[in-house]
């Protein structure tokens, strides 16, 4: 039995599958109690189907990328070890570059299933949980005094004040939000501009910035639709349409 | 003490999301911790099941050349998407991944359909009910397409399609910064601004993105704040939200 053989073995599938059906009842058991606290504090229930219905329409564009994420490390890791680490804790853009890495600290030359030995498998898998695991460490220790400490920023200050940064929550978390999307959108015009190899050149790729433009496109339609002419249910849907047509101009757009 | 009804109403609602919240929090405790016991623990037991233990002189190595750097990252993503996730989502979002890519996207589009307030119960419970469910999705594509990975697999790596899956990210960010720019184009021009001079300039940070979110992120959130604060000037405080934790 070669190396890849015993990773895509049913006893990697065993461990990986079990620990992913771990997480899967964590997530049951925070949806349940979410739902029934909102019930308890008189939430309207279609508030909160609608949170599930759009965060699940929500998901599954990106989860198919994710998936190709699984493909991808599958060649050189086996398909049960992606798998567990892009449905838990992983992200799509650390796994790849962390497996990679990981794979040349240990003296591979890349990461392959050619080069591949039992004990650099498992040396990989461990440097692949350890390296990101810091944000549950967080979460354990800090996550309660945190969200304690942001709560008092909207609750008055002991001498009877209100925090001078009382209203402020929404705003910042929209313009952190929207710091995010800026990173982003920057490095694909930047890309676009300088990434030819030579400073201004304007002979990068430029497919990723014709995605944004489609993309954005698409959602100005559907928030058209859905204030002007109040078709509200395409809320649900608007990101993940959005999002389907912005990657189907991709492949007009490479061709070009 | 008031023996209105809907003061006593309010004050049941808060004694039972007060009681939620610690239970949250001992259940997400709980869960991290065994997530993170079962993840460290597996590489040993598979290593034991292949033959081959992991090389802790290796794994020391490698930690120093790239753990370092995510242990970094890792700590600026909680400081940062914390408050962005709440502390339910917070615990779901740290355990199961993938937040700039999906889970803190779609807890702020859920905010934004609903209408809920940063800091409020309701968004507890909205950005809880958002990432589980965003977490479960993403569980079960990745289930099915690891079911059907044979017959998935020329589909999934057709070259005609390679650019599509290449765009996942520029798409995404194409959507929702159509939504989030046009109610705040005074904020988003400074970090967008900014961020396109420093990429065209240092093309190779392009391959860092991630690390360029904090900075982008701190200009987003000072503009904001001076446009709070000069919207403040002319106002009386208003009263207290009462959708507030308290």
């Amino acid at each position: 039995m070669n190396i890849l053989s015993k990773l895509n073995s049913p006893f990697m599938y065993l461990i990986c599958g079990l620990i992913i059906l771990f997480v899967s009842i964590v997530c049951v058991v925070f949806i349940i109690r979410a739902w029934r606290a909102g019930k308890a504090i008189g939430m309207d229930t279609k508030k909160m189907r609608t949170t599930v219905v759009s965060s699940a329409t929500f998901a599954v564009v990106p989860s198919i990328g994710i998936l190709l994420g699984v493909i991808a490390l599958s060649g050189s890791l086996g398909t049960p070890w992606p798998w567990l680490r892009l449905s838990v804790i992983g992200a799509l853009h650390y796994e790849t570059t962390v497996a990679e890495a990981a794979a040349q600290a240990i003296g591979m030359k890349t990461l392959s299933a050619s080069e591949m030995t039992a004990s650099g498998f498992s040396t990989i898998a461990l440097l692949m949980s350890f390296c990101i695991m810091w944000g549950m460490v967080l979460s354990i220790f800090f996550n309660k005094k945190y969200s304690n400490a942001l709560k008092g920023n909207t609750k008055k200050k002991k001498n009877g004040k209100p925090s001078k940064f009382k209203g402020f929550g929404d705003l910042a978390m929209t313009a952190m939000f929207i710091g995010l999307v800026s990173a982003y959108i920057g490095s694909y015009i930047g890309d676009f501009i300088s990434g030819g190899g030579k400073l201004f050149s304007f002979s990068g790729d430029w497919v990723p910035l014709g995605v944004v433009v489609v993309s954005g496109l698409c959602m100005a339609f559907f928030i058209w639709l859905s204030e002007k002419k109040n078709v509200k249910w395409v809320d649900n849907f608007s990101i993940a349409v959005s999002m389907l047509v912005g990657m189907a101009a991709a492949i007009g757009l490479k061709q070009i | 003490m008031s023996n209105n009804p809907e003061t006593k109403t309010a004050r049941t609602a808060d004694e039972t999301f007060e009681k939620y919240s610690n239970r949250t929090h001992v259940i997400g405790r709980i869960s991290c911790l065994v997530t993170l016991i079962l993840l460290l623990s597996a590489p040993f037991v598979i290593g034991s099941y292949l033959g081959g233990m992991p090389d802790m002189g290796a794994f020391g190595k490698g930690f120093l050349s790239i753990g370092i750097v995510w242990m970094i990252s890792s700590i600026a993503e909680y400081l940062i998407y914390t408050p962005m996730l709440g502390s339910g989502g917070g615990y779901l979002a740290f355990i199961t991944g993938n937040l700039i890519n999906m889970k803190i996207p779609c807890a702020i589009n859920a905010r934004d359909i609903v209408g809920t307030k940063t800091g409020t119960k309701e968004n507890e419970i909205i950005s809880t009910l958002s990432i589980a469910t965003s977490s479960l999705v993403t569980i079960l594509v990745l289930a099915i397409g690891v079911a059907c990975l044979v017959p998935l697999q020329p589909v999934l790596q057709s070259p005609t399609l390679q650019p599509a899956f290449d765009s996942v990210v520029p798409a995404l960010f194409g959507a929702m910064a159509y939504k989030y720019y046009r109610g705040h184009m005074n904020i988003a021009l400074y970090p967008l601004i900014f961020m396109a001079v420093l990429f065209m300039l240092i093309p190779s940070l392009v391959s860092n993105t991630s690390m360029m979110i904090l900075p982008s992120g701190l200009i987003a959130i000072l503009v904001a704040y001076r446009i709070f604060k000069k919207g403040q000037e002319p106002q009386v405080t208003p009263p207290s939200d009462p959708e507030d934790l308290s």
